[in-house]
C-alpha cells in the first residue's frame, strides 16, 4: 500500500519548502511541492515612485538581493525608455558575475555535498596529509563536544553515500576552503556595489558610480583566486563525484522531470548583444540525440493559481497578475503560483541553460550515458561557473578600454524621470534561473508590479490542467528504500538549489529559555 | 576632449575600504516585514551618528550565509535583531551568543534557516569567531509593511543606548 511521507523543510539555506510524496514499493509514485510561506511583496510597490522598485525588490530575498535590484532596474529601463550605456552594462555584468561565482560554489559545498558523503568517515582517515589530518582533528573534536553543526543533523548515509575516508576528508577540507572563498567573493560584488550585503549601485539607466582603475585591478586579483578554486577544486570535485561514486544516480536519471527547459538568455559579451554568455531558448520534451531549441516569446508566459492559495482566476499575464489570498480554497496546497510557458511546466536554472546552449561538456556527459537530472544539474552548475569566470575577464578588459574613451558613460541620465505612463518587463538569468519582472506605470507611479522568480518555475504546484510542477515531476520514480532516511528525495530537490524564502530571518530559538535575558 | 586612465594610487578611491574594522554592529532583518526589520532600522540610525574609530555599522538584511565575510572580519560583533520568545512585544533582550544554544535539535524542524547564530558558528570553521552579543527586541507584527509597530519603534533609543554601552566596554 502506498505510504505518505513529508519532508519539511527541505532547504539548507533560508527556505520554506515542504515536499510530500507517496511511496509505493520503495519508489515515489506521486509528489506535491508546497511553498509554505505567503509572499506577495509586490503589493507593497503599488503607488510608489517606480525608482523605489530596485530598492524595495532587493529586499524580496536576503540571498538574491542584487539579482532583484538588477531585474527591477532592467524592467524600469524598458518602461522609461532608458538606454543603458555599454559601460553601465559591463559593471552590471561584473556584479552578477561575482554573484554566480559565490552562489554556485556555495551551493555545491555548503548546501549539497553533505547529501552525498558520510561525514563520519573522516574519523577513519589514516593517511599522512597534514591538512587532512587537521580536518580530521577538527571534526573529531566537534563530535566529542557534541557540537557538529553544520554537518548534522543529517539522514543516515545510504548505498550511494561516499564512505571512503580519504575522499570524504578531502571533501570536508574543500567544504572549509569553499567557505573561505565565499567570504572573499562577497567582497568582489562590493567593489562595484559599494557595500555588502545590499549593493547600492544599480539604478534605472545603468549604475551610479564611475569605476576607477584600482577597482578593475582589485576585482581581477580576486577573480584570479576564484578562478583557481573553480578550475582546480570545484570542477574536478563535481566531475570526480559525478562520474565516480554518483555515476549510478546519473545513469538512473535521478530527478529528471518533464525535460522541458527555459532560458531567457542573458549577459551580453558585446555592446550589440550578438554574443551572449547564456543564449535564450525553449526546449520541450528534450531529445538528447536531436536537440531542438525554439525562440522565447514572453507573451506565452502565464501563471495559474488553481492549486495555490490565491483567489481563483483564469491564468493571467504577469502584467495583470495579482495576489489576493484565499486560504480556504479547496484543493490548494501552496503559496507558490504555477507559471507556465505555452501552457507547459518548465525547468529553469543551470541545467536548462547548459542544454539550451548545447554546452559540449554537459552534452558530453549525456552522451556517455548520464540522463539529465540531479547529477547533471550539479555538473551544469560547475561548468557554467567557469563560463562566467571567463566572461568576467572579457568584461574587465572591455571596461578598461571603455574607460579611456571620450564621453565614457555609465548611466542614461536623460531618462531618470518616470514617464507619465508606460510598461516594461525584464528577463534575466540569475544563478537559480529565469527571472522576470513586470512593471506598469500610471501617473508616474507604480500601478502594478509582478515578479516570477526562478524557484516559482521549478517549485510550482499543479496547474489548471493538473500537470505537476518540475520538482513534483522530477521526484516520480525516485527510489526511497528507507522512508526514515529519504536521501534521494533531498538530493533531487536540492540539486535545483531551491530558494523560496524571500523573507523572515528572525532569531527563533527552540525553547523560550531566552526570556531570561530580558533586560527591559 | 580626451580622457586618460587615472594613474593608480594604492590608497585612493576604488569604493570603500573592504576590510571591516574590529567592532562591527550588525543590524539584521527584513524591512518589508514590519518589526522583522528592527535591526535594519537601528543600523540606519547608527549610521547617522558619530561613532568611535574602529566601529563600523553593517546593515545585514536577511543575508544569513552571506554575512560570513562581515562576521569573520570582526573581533567583536554586536548583533541587533528581532528575537522571538513569546514575551511582551517590545521586550528587549541582551545575551552573549555563547549563552544560547543555536544548534538545531532535529532534521525535520531545523535545517531550513541558516540564521545569524549558525553563521557565527560557521565563522569558527574558517578560523575566526568574534565574541558576539545580541541585542534583540520581541516583535509585535511581522506583517507585510515597511513601518514598525509603536511598541517596537519606541524602543529604538533604548537599543541604541545599549549598543553604545557595549561599544564603550570595548574601548
Amino acid at each position: 500500500m502506498a505510504k505518505r511521507l513529508v519532508v519539511d523543510p527541505i532547504t539548507r539555506i533560508e527556505g520554506h519548502l515542504k515536499i510530500e510524496v507517496e511511496i509505493d514499493k520503495g519508489k515515489v509514485v506521486d509528489a506535491w511541492s508546497s511553498g509554505t510561506m505567503a509572499r506577495g511583496f509586490e503589493a507593497l510597490l503599488t503607488g510608489k515612485d517606480p525608482r523605489d522598485a530596485p530598492y524595495i525588490t532587493s529586499r524580496f530575498c536576503g540571498v538574491c538581493y542584487s539579482v532583484h535590484q538588477l531585474a527591477s532596474s532592467r524592467a524600469l529601463d524598458a518602461a522609461f525608455g532608458a538606454n543603458v550605456p555599454w559601460g553601465g552594462n559591463l559593471i552590471r555584468n561584473l556584479v552578477m558575475g561575482a554573484e554566480y561565482i559565490y552562489d554556485h560554489v556555495l551551493h555545491f559545498y555548503q548546501l549539497s555535498a553533505l547529501d552525498y558523503i558520510d561525514i563520519m568517515a573522516v574519523a577513519n582517515y589514516t593517511g599522512k596529509d597534514k591538512e587532512l589530518l587537521a580536518v580530521k582533528d577538527k571534526i573529531v573534536g566537534l563530535v566529542k563536544d557534541k557540537d557538529t553543526y553544520p554537518f548534522t543533523p543529517r539522514y543516515e548515509p545510504d548505498d550511494f553515500s561516499v564512505k571512503d575516508p580519504e575522499i570524504v576528508t578531502t571533501a570536508v577540507k574543500h567544504y572549509i576552503d569553499a567557505l573561505k572563498m565565499n567570504a572573499k567573493a562577497r567582497d568582489m560584488g562590493a567593489i562595484w556595489g559599494g557595500r555588502t550585503p545590499h549593493y547600492q549601485n544599480i539604478v534605472v539607466g545603468g549604475v551610479t558610480s564611475y569605476p576607477d582603475i584600482n577597482q578593475v585591478f582589485r576585482f581581477r586579483t580576486m577573480l584570479d583566486a576564484q578562478k583557481k578554486f573553480v578550475e582546480e577544486v570545484y570542477i574536478p570535485d563535481v566531475l570526480a563525484f559525478g562520474t565516480g561514486p554518483l555515476w549510478p544516480l546519473a545513469e538512473m536519471g535521478l530527478g529528471g522531470g518533464h525535460y522541458n527547459y527555459l532560458s531567457y538568455g542573458d549577459f551580453q559579451l558585446d555592446p550589440e548583444g550578438k554574443k551572449m554568455v547564456f543564449p535564450a531558448g525553449v526546449i520541450t520534451g528534450l531529445n538528447p540525440a536531436d536537440i531542438e531549441v525554439a525562440p522565447v516569446d514572453s507573451e506565452k508566459i502565464t501563471e495559474s493559481v488553481k492549486y495555490a492559495w490565491y483567489k481563483e482566476e483564469k491564468p493571467l499575464h504577469p502584467y495583470n497578475g495579482e495576489q489576493i489570498f484565499d486560504l480556504d480554497k479547496k484543493g490548494a496546497y501552496s503559496f507558490v503560483k504555477a507559471p507556465r510557458y505555452d501552457g507547459m511546466p518548465m525547468e529553469v536554472g543551470p541545467l536548462a541553460r547548459m542544454i539550451i546552449s548545447k554546452n559540449p561538456d554537459v552534452l558530453g556527459l549525456v552522451k556517455k550515458g548520464a540522463k539529465p537530472g540531479a547529477v547533471a544539474r550539479h555538473a551544469a552548475r560547475a561548468v557554467e561557473t567557469k563560463l562566467v569566470v571567463d566572461a568576467c575577464y572579457t568584461w574587465l578588459d572591455q571596461l578598461l578600454s571603455e574607460m579611456t574613451k571620450p564621453g565614457f558613460k555609465i548611466q542614461d541620465a536623460e531618462h531618470w524621470d518616470p514617464p507619465d505612463s508606460g510598461m516594461g518587463a525584464s528577463f534575466s538569468e540569475p544563478p537559480r534561473g529565469a527571472l522576470g519582472h513586470w512593471v506598469k506605470v500610471k501617473d508616474k507611479k507604480i500601478e502594478n508590479y509582478q515578479a516570477i522568480v526562478p524557484s516559482t518555475w521549478n517549485a510550482s504546484p499543479r496547474d489548471d490542467k493538473g500537470a505537476r510542477g518540475q520538482y513534483e515531476e522530477s521526484l516520480i520514480g525516485t527510489p526511497v528504500p528507507d522512508p526514515k532516511n529519504p536521501n534521494n528525495i533531498v538530493r533531487v530537490i536540492r540539486s535545483f538549489d531551491p530558494c523560496l524564502a524571500c523573507a523572515v530571518h528572525i532569531i527563533d530559538p527552540d525553547t523560550n529559555e531566552i526570556r531570561k535575558f530580558i533586560i527591559e | 576632449m580626451s580622457r586618460t586612465i587615472p594613474h593608480p594610487v594604492p590608497q585612493s578611491g576604488g569604493g570603500e575600504d573592504l576590510s571591516p574594522p574590529k567592532i562591527v554592529i550588525l543590524g539584521i532583518g527584513n524591512l518589508l516585514l514590519s518589526d522583522e526589520g528592527i535591526g535594519v532600522h537601528v543600523a540606519h540610525e547608527l549610521m547617522k551618528m558619530d561613532l568611535p574609530p574602529g566601529v563600523s555599522v553593517v546593515e545585514g538584511g536577511t543575508d544569513g550565509f552571506r554575512l560570513l565575510n562581515v562576521i569573520a572580519g570582526a573581533d567583536r560583533l554586536i548583533v541587533v535583531d528581532a528575537v522571538r520568545s513569546g514575551a511582551a512585544p517590545g521586550s528587549v533582550y541582551r545575551f552573549d551568543v555563547n549563552d544560547v544554544r543555536s544548534v538545531p535539535s532535529g532534521f525535520m524542524t531545523s535545517v531550513h534557516q541558516v540564521g545569524i547564530l549558525e553563521v557565527i558558528e560557521l565563522s569558527d570553521l574558517i578560523g575566526k569567531r568574534p565574541r558576539a552579543t545580541v541585542i534583540g527586541v520581541e516583535p509585535k507584527s511581522l506583517e507585510m509593511r515597511m513601518e514598525l509597530s509603536p511598541e517596537v519603534k519606541e524602543k529604538i533609543p533604548k537599543i541604541i543606548e545599549l549598543v553604545l554601552e557595549e561599544i564603550g566596554r570595548q574601548l
